[in-house]
């Protein structure tokens, strides 16, 4: 999905220029979810599934309430059921996977086609069709494990975060389907307010470990979720301490401009030799100490 | 050829260089027959088709290189079925020129100083066969890079099917080996064409001139000359 006439663009992928026009000023928005609140009911996978007019799916059987196994081309919104021995008896965890709206994305920073992942200014990391090959480089760069390409047109699909929605001040979709109020939508410093809030509460009810999640690895993330089991985000099918591949990085903003030098150093090493040395003649070797059978 | 044909062939080196090499045809030595020229010029097109869509993908740099193939979308779609062509055709000449390019014991020294020198035109190495040490290690190093191209490059066609940090390593290994491979084209072509002149003639017409034999290759010139010899005996 892309809305970008009126969107101002923070961060655009395989930029030769990099960064921000920062023509106006706009907050970073995030969403808040809650995992302590959330029952499982699934309103928000099926309003993200009306919103954005995705195809229905067949669901599969996990051997647990779980819709699918992970996330897909046509399902952006999965609440994952996890279930943990924890003190005695049984924990259940309902965790919302989706995109997580990364500060420092990697699926942008890993992605080699020129505005097909941008980042707007509000903060919100959206994939732009046309301009996405389908080359899933951001596969490798998420560290969340989120974008999926899409079979039928050869683009990767992932949450917007109601882009479009959110550009003409509504709320994402799933926001506002969710009846427990464990999801809510605002600016990621009003959101992060509220998780601390939130947290403080568990931790005096008994949960110590509580946390809000919102990785530094990553600079933060525009969806903020809050575990009561916050030494373990594991549980929720969570990485610990998720960043963008060190070697990916790497590759694309050090060895391929090293590498571009490399093959315009090559074609200069060879005119330079042409200049200096010129073609090697063959007149030039009819030196007499040549002890060479006649031609 | 033969005294038995009606009508002696206009050009007789072409005709011999269709199927015969290493043999003299008037002033004309056969340096690449055929069936080697063909073997070697899809190996050029298939990599050139990789690189002028790999390039523009690899960093935008070079993107305007994507349009020559009608745009990204059409690279990355291409690309990868070029890289099988690539290796198809890389192993074709592999197997089809390994037989000349076993390797000499004095080869290592062609990755160091000899390769300056000898770009200096300051070596004067009469034991120089066919191919010199660093056209073989070319070869071998053109053999080594398809499989490191098309391994990492299998990774990259198919992500999901392998771990992340494996991932992250075949792009390295992909960037590291199409560098290396590129600048060591460069240079290729470079000596190919322009710096000694009379070469690509041996990759389209066939053949090259007694001279160039002698200059380039003094021990094949010498082997040419005494075969052709032992045969007029
Ligand atoms: C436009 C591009 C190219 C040109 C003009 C070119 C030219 C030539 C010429 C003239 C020769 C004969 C050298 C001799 O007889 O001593 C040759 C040989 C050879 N070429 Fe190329 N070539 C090109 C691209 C490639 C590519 C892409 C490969 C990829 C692997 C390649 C691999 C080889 C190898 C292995 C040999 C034999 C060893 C050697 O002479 O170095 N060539 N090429
Ligand atoms: S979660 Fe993955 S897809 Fe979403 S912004 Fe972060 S890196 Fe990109």
């Amino acid at each position: 999905m892309s809305v970008q006439q009126n969107l101002e663009i923070r961060r655009s992928s395989a930029s030769v220029w990099g960064s921000q026009s920062g023509m106006r000023s706009v907050p970073t928005v995030s969403k808040y979810i809650d995992t302590t609140t959330c029952i499982g009911c699934k309103a928000c996978e099926a309003a993200c599934i009306e919103w954005n007019d995705l195809r229905h799916i067949a669901t599969e059987q996990t051997g647990t309430y779980q819709t699918l196994p992970t996330l897909h081309a046509e399902y952006w919104n999965l609440i994952r059921f996890n279930e943990r021995d924890f003190d005695g008896g049984l924990v259940w965890l309902m965790r919302k996977d989706q995109c997580m709206h990364c500060e420092e994305p990697g699926c942008l920073a890993a992605c080699p086609a020129p505005g097909a992942i941008v980042q707007y200014a509000n903060g919100i990391v959206d994939v732009n069709p046309d301009q996405c090959i389908g080359c899933k480089y951001c596969e490798t760069g998420c560290p969340f494990d989120v974008p999926r390409f899409h079979q039928t047109t050869g683009k990767m699909a992932k949450c917007t975060l109601c882009v479009d929605r959110v550009s003409v001040g509504l709320e994402p979709a799933c926001i506002k389907a969710c009846p427990t109020g464990c999801l809510q939508f605002g600016t990621k410093d009003d959101m992060v307010a509220l998780g601390a809030r939130r947290v403080e509460q568990l931790k005096s009810n008994g949960f110590t470990n509580a946390l809000l999640y919102n990785p530094e690895g990553v600079h933060g993330t525009g969806v903020v979720t809050v575990l009561a089991h916050g030494d373990h985000p594991e549980w929720y099918q969570l990485p610990r301490d998720p960043h963008v591949p060190i070697l990916v990085r790497f590759w694309k903003s050090f060895l391929r401009p090293l590498g571009a030098i490399a093959i315009f150093g090559a074609v200069i090493g060879a005119l330079t030799h042409y200049t200096k040395f010129g073609p090697k003649e063959v007149r030039g070797v009819d030196a007499p100490d040549r002890n060479l059978p006649d031609a | 050829m033969s005294a038995a044909r009606p009508q002696r062939p206009f050009d007789t080196a072409v005709v011999a260089a269709r199927d015969r090499e290493n043999v003299i045809v008037g002033n004309e030595i056969v340096r690449h027959r055929l069936v080697s020229r063909v073997i070697h010029w899809s190996v050029a097109v298939t990599f050139f088709v990789c690189v002028f869509t790999g390039m523009p993908i690899w960093t935008p740099v070079f993107g305007w290189m994507a349009h020559l193939f009608g745009g990204l979308t059409v690279c990355r779609l291409l690309h990868p079925w070029a890289g099988v062509a690539f290796f198809l055709a890389s192993g074709i000449m592999f197997v089809h020129w390994i037989g000349d390019m076993r390797l000499e014991p004095g080869d290592r020294e062609w990755l160091g100083p000899k390769a300056f020198a000898y770009m200096r035109y300051e070596t004067e190495d009469t034991d120089i066969g066919k191919y010199n040490g660093g056209q073989r290690l070319f070869f071998w190093a053109a053999g080594l890079g398809a499989i490191g191209l098309l391994l990492s490059g299998l990774l990259m066609w198919f992500p999901r099917a392998f771990p992340p940090l494996l991932l992250e390593f075949a792009y390295l290994i992909h960037d590291v080996t199409f560098i290396l491979f590129a600048v060591a084209i460069v240079f290729h072509i470079y000596l190919g064409t322009a710096a000694e002149p009379g070469t690509f003639g041996s990759m389209v017409r066939g053949t090259v001139t007694r001279e160039w034999a002698r200059l380039h290759h003094p021990r094949w010139y010498r082997d040419v000359i005494s075969g052709e010899e032992d045969r007029r005996r």
